[in-house]
């Protein structure tokens, strides 16, 4: 798993690509918890590049959603390929999550100026 | 004659012992001074203490920050009692007393005119040292030379026999003292923050004093992994100039670093103050050598104990297993209506699957869960909603209010964000009535007594603990008799041969076509050795669960 950062104006984009498996997603937890604790608030994981998650994985998803559940903070998932869709719905998580096709459409969605 | 014994700490140095025995000695910041003090306000030649009719006086030799007795500035010479604190610019001087010179003691090191050995260190590879140890042996050594052997030999055999680091320490340096007679030896090794730290410490009865070394020497010794011969520390500029090597006296020195071929462990170093003769090359090839097999051992030793370690985790883990057995129901309500079977099989250890089948009344309860993760944390969470489980479902008026209850416990401070996949279900014995709730978990299968395998339908809520004050959706079948229900985690269909081939959905339920009117049992042990065999030689990727219900019809039924 390589994981590609991208600021782009308030709002940061995280984009795992590979496998985030139970042990790959210790270390997407690292770089998600890192930039939670250092003060992001407008967050858009690009999950265009998984091809496969684990419940390991779905729970750092979901740990970063409740951490980002009060506005103005905003979390917002896009580029979700049809496996990693069919794992979210599995868990029941996709009506959990704010869901956009691609990065464009998440940046726009997720709000703060010049995003 | 009398000494005078001084505890020196300098401003920019290490604190050091002198005695001066030679009945003067000029305390400075020059290097013409008899005893150097580091400290850049200093005069070069600050102060004096000299014995004059067998008392020792202190003398200012007019420094520009004079000189302090006591906290008193200076006017005149005056008589140094034990216990008395001189002060020099911003360094520190301990009258430790005066006292009567050990018989057969050399020549004063302060303050002496009188000749002695030209100070010099050798310093070479312990590596070298160690091949080239053999070719010393010239004819007219071959006395000493086996006497070498002979120590090592028995050094050698005593450390083969069951040692701790303590005990080991203590022979290496009982055999040093009873081979080359050193008056002071210490033992550094290596912690694990890698810093040294002083093992063991010995002294010949006669030495008083704390025994200190020169960190300076210790690491080059350590760094470098070189053996050291000094037979005039007090000479050597290498050692001299900043530190003290030891409390004055010290003419010989010998070190060798704890060798293997991993690396240096630490070092041993021995020294000899009124030493008539001081030591030799040979003195440190001998004590390279007993650091080498010294040090062998002092490996194997922390080997040792880091197996111990895990092997008191594997322990642990071992019994943290036995009891999430335990947890687990292995024998079932036995009632006319049911047949039910069920099996847990960890991938680890530990694991964080779990099932549970209570019976209320004419109602029986079913639960199959997976926690989110590996290990031990995932263990624990099992545990957790194993109990949370017990203790709400039975009395609860729905499915869907007990799933609420259980995820608002979980979901509560729940930081990590863990959570629990669960299809949980209510079965009425006497109508065939099942109600159940899906919390992001695999569909469980009803194979029909006549008809087809599907799937259970519904909505999928997520998985308990996600979401705080969740209002799980419940729905109903109507079993029929005969019907079976097979509630399982998705280590069955992701389970993988060697090649990674899944088991997948497709296998399984081919095989559990072929199980109608099968015995729950059957159909569990079955499927158990069907993964098995597909697995073949692959460790086990995820906790296997299956949970198999027969419902056989109360004969009420319409």
């Amino acid at each position: 798993m390589q994981i590609g950062e991208d600021k782009v104006g308030e709002a940061l984009v995280i984009a795992p690509a590979g496998r985030v498996d139970s042990v790959s997603s210790a270390e997407l937890e690292r770089v998600v918890v890192a930039r939670l604790d250092g003060g992001e608030r407008r967050l858009v994981l690009d999950l265009s590049g998984v091809e496969y998650i684990s419940s390991a994985g779905l729970r750092v998803l979901l740990m970063a959603a409740k951490r980002l559940k009060a506005p103005p903070a905003a979390l917002v998932l896009c580029g979700l390929g049809p496996s990693v869709r069919t794992v979210l719905e599995l868990a029941g998580f996709l009506p959990l999550f704010t869901v956009e096709a691609g990065r464009e459409q998440a940046l726009a969605r997720v709000g703060g100026p010049a995003a | 004659m009398s000494v005078l014994r001084l505890r020196l700490e300098p401003r920019d140095g290490e604190a050091f012992r002198r005695e001066v025995r030679a009945g003067s000695a000029i305390l400075g910041r020059s290097s013409k001074a008899d005893i150097v003090l580091a400290d850049r306000f200093l005069s070069r030649q600050h102060a004096r203490v000299f014995l004059s009719d067998g008392i020792w006086l202190l003398e200012d030799l007019g420094s520009r920050n004079t000189t302090f007795l006591n906290d008193r500035p200076l006017a005149e010479p005056t008589p140094l009692r034990p216990g008395d604190v001189i002060r020099l610019a911003e360094s520190r001087v301990v009258v430790e007393g005066p006292g009567e010179p050990v018989a057969g003691a050399g020549d004063g090191l302060v303050g002496d005119d009188d000749e002695r050995l030209p100070g010099s260190t050798i310093l070479r590879p312990a590596a070298q040292l160690l091949s080239e140890a053999r070719a010393t042996a010239a004819p007219g050594e071959s006395g000493l030379f086996a006497g070498r052997l002979r120590v090592l030999n028995e050094v050698h055999r005593a450390l083969a026999a069951p040692i701790t680091l303590e005990g080991l320490v203590n022979l290496v340096l009982d055999r040093a003292f009873a081979h080359l007679h050193p008056e002071e030896g210490a033992i550094f090794l290596r912690g694990e923050d890698g810093a040294l730290h002083r093992a063991g410490v010995r002294q010949a009865p006669s030495v008083k004093g704390e025994p200190l070394f020169s960190r300076r020497l210790v690491e080059e010794v350590v760094e470098k992994g070189v053996a050291a011969l000094v037979t005039d520390a007090s000479l050597d500029e290498r050692f001299a100039a900043a530190e003290s090597i030891v409390v004055s006296g010290v003419r010989s020195l010998v070190a060798a670093p704890l060798l293997d071929s991993e690396g240096c462990l630490g070092m041993i170093v021995l020294s000899a103050r009124r030493r008539a003769h001081p030591f030799v090359e040979g003195d440190m090839e001998l004590l390279a050598a007993l650091a080498s097999a010294a040090a062998l051992r002092i490996r194997n030793l922390a080997l040792t104990e880091e197996t111990a370690r895990r092997r008191l985790l594997d322990k642990e883990l071992d019994l943290a297993a036995d009891i999430q057995t335990a947890m687990l129901p292995r024998t079932f309500p036995t009632r006319a209506e049911i047949d039910v079977a069920a099996a847990l099989r960890p991938a680890r250890t530990v694991g964080g699957d779990l099932y549970d089948v209570v019976l209320e009344g004419d109602r029986l309860w079913m639960l199959v869960g997976d926690v989110s993760g590996k290990g031990v944390g995932a263990a624990l969470l099992m545990a957790v909603t194993k109990t949370l489980f017990r203790a709400i479902a039975p009395g609860s008026a729905s499915v869907a209010s007990a799933m609420g209850r259980v995820n608002d416990e979980l979901a509560r401070d729940n930081e990590r964000a863990m959570f629990v996949t669960v299809f949980a279900a209510r079965l009425d014995l006497a109508t065939g009535e099942l109600r159940y709730v899906n919390g992001g978990h695999n569909p469980t299968y009803r194979l029909e007594a006549d008809g087809p395998l599907t799937p259970l339908g519904g909505p999928v809520d997520p998985a308990l603990g996600a979401v705080e004050g969740h209002e799980y959706r419940e729905s109903t079948l109507a079993l029929r008799p005969g019907d079976t229900l097979v509630l399982y985690t998705d280590g069955v269909v992701e389970a993988r041969a060697a090649d990674g081939e899944e088991f997948h959905a497709l296998r399984f339920e081919s095989y559990l076509g072929g199980c109608r009117g099968a015995k729950a049992e059957d159909v569990v042990q079955g499927l158990l050795s069907r993964l098995e065999e597909f697995a073949g030689d692959a460790p086990p990727y995820d906790d296997v669960t299956v949970l198999v219900l027969r419902w056989l019809g109360s004969g009420l039924e319409s």
